[in-house]
């Protein structure tokens, strides 16, 4: 079978079954990708900012909600709770700013919350790769549950599941 | 730094012919709006010699974006109804999407990447505009936004050939991805970008925002802050990944711009966060 490509754009939380390959562009924003190893089904969430600032009106955007909604998507299409585990990549920094300029720590603070997230749902998180100035382009194969991240020239691959 | 492809890049740049071409009626009509005795009618008069720039410009005063509410079927009433300013706009979109709507090497951004990120950085810095009160260059930013990376169709592909040192240079130099260009290949994207507008004719402000969008604290003081809309929605477009590439965010975000426009953290945030919106806002240009 041929792998169709999906991308998934910012705060945007998108869910599939193998062989698909979910795509993702990061840069400050996190991308959260969960599988279930037995059903072979998953998702990505790519998170904007941390925490919901809108009162629910859009829960794609931000990591405290986006990330209970990817695992209520995976758990209503069949998957187990405990065959779920999680990989996230991103959350870049601008490689000057000053101290006092916010936006400058929101790629950590997605990190921060996503993790915090990922552990109050008790979804394993087996591998990031986060941080640093570059960005990256994530590709989240459903047929295996691999992450292959692209950053600065160079290939990663993500096998854990 | 590379003195065989620093010539390289020397002999394009002098070679008009190698540098991108702009439509002849968008310079024109950029340049007529900046004269206080041009009309409309000789606007009108001037896009009406150009067929398909007509009917496309009537394409796009109805496309969500920039459409008023009423359907509009001619340029006169299209100037009348959305104003000199916005049309010259929707002239920059017309004018600019072939040059920038394409794959770009060196820079690892897939089709249509550069091209989204003109439209979201032009949308950016013109929000930015109106929130600081400068409707009066509101305009000028937007068209700057569009065209503010067009060098880098042109020097990708040294950077393609270089990107190792590049990158190496940023590392043990502690200094930004365009300075490493410059250190590397003898040019940044950016000095390239002011040659094809300085080819194209086009006014001083937009070859200032495109040769100092990355440092706006060198822009000549009467456009600092036009540049400097332009640097910080740049700034937020490529840390939301939108037009994010091989040079990643090794780049600054200027403190001093974000002081000559008065942006605080919140208005910055505030901008970052809609982003979404906004790209969806923007799909039928794209």
């Amino acid at each position: 079978m041929s792998e169709t490509l999906l991308n998934v754009g910012v705060a945007q939380v998108r869910m599939a079954k193998e062989p698909t390959v979910l795509r993702t562009i990061l840069g400050s924003c996190v991308g959260i990708c969960i599988y279930d190893r037995m059903k072979k089904i998953g998702g990505l969430a790519h998170v904007l900012l941390p925490l919901d600032t809108a009162n629910g009106a859009n829960p794609e955007k931000y990591a405290d909600t986006a990330i209970p909604l990817l695992v209520q998507m995976l758990l209503k299409e069949g998957a187990k709770k405990e065959f779920l585990s999680a990989k996230i990549a991103g959350g870049a920094s601008m490689f000057k700013f000053e101290s006092n300029v916010t936006l400058g720590q929101i790629g950590d603070r997605n990190v921060e919350e996503t993790k915090k997230m990922l552990a109050k749902l008790q979804i394993p998180l087996l591998e990031e790769d986060t941080g640093g100035n570059s960005g990256r382009v994530i590709d989240f194969y459903l047929m295996d549950g691999h992450l292959k991240v692209k950053a600065a020239g160079q290939e990663k691959i993500y096998y854990k599941v | 730094m590379h003195a065989q492809i620093k010539q390289r890049i020397e002999s394009t740049i002098n070679n008009l012919a190698a540098l991108p071409t702009m439509p002849e009626i968008a310079s024109k009509i950029l340049n007529m709006v900046n004269n206080p005795d041009v009309s409309f009618k000789d606007v009108a008069e001037e896009i009406s010699k150009d067929q398909s720039m007509t009917t496309n410009i009537l394409k796009l005063c109805n496309s969500a974006y920039f459409s008023r509410g009423k359907e509009i079927t001619s340029i006169d009433r299209a100037i009348v109804t959305l104003g000199i300013k916005e049309i010259t706009s929707i002239v920059m979109v017309i004018a600019a999407k072939p040059i920038l709507d394409k794959f770009v090497i060196g820079y690892d951004l897939g089709k249509g990447e550069l091209w989204k990120q003109g439209l979201m950085v032009a949308n950016l810095a013109k929000k930015i505009a109106i929130m600081k009160n400068r409707k009066d260059i509101s305009d000028v930013v937007f068209t700057g936004g569009i065209i503010h990376n067009v060098g880098k169709t042109v020097i990708a592909i040294y950077v393609q050939n270089t990107y190792n040192d590049i990158i190496n240079e940023v590392k043990t130099k502690n200094i930004t991805f365009n300075e490493a260009e410059k250190e590397i290949m003898g040019y940044s994207h950016q000095e390239i970008s002011e040659k094809i507008l300085e080819k194209w004719n086009f006014p001083p402000v937009l070859k200032a925002i495109v040769r100092y969008y990355s440092e706006p604290e060198n822009a000549p003081e009467q456009y600092k802050a036009e540049v400097s809309a332009v640097h910080i929605a740049n700034t937020i477009s490529i840390m939301a990944g939108i037009g994010i590439g091989s040079d990643g965010l090794y780049h600054q975000l200027s403190s001093k711009a974000l002081d000559t426009l008065k942006i605080t953290n919140a208005e910055l945030e505030e901008l970052f966060a809609k982003i979404p919106e906004m790209g969806k806002q923007l799909q039928d240009l794209a």
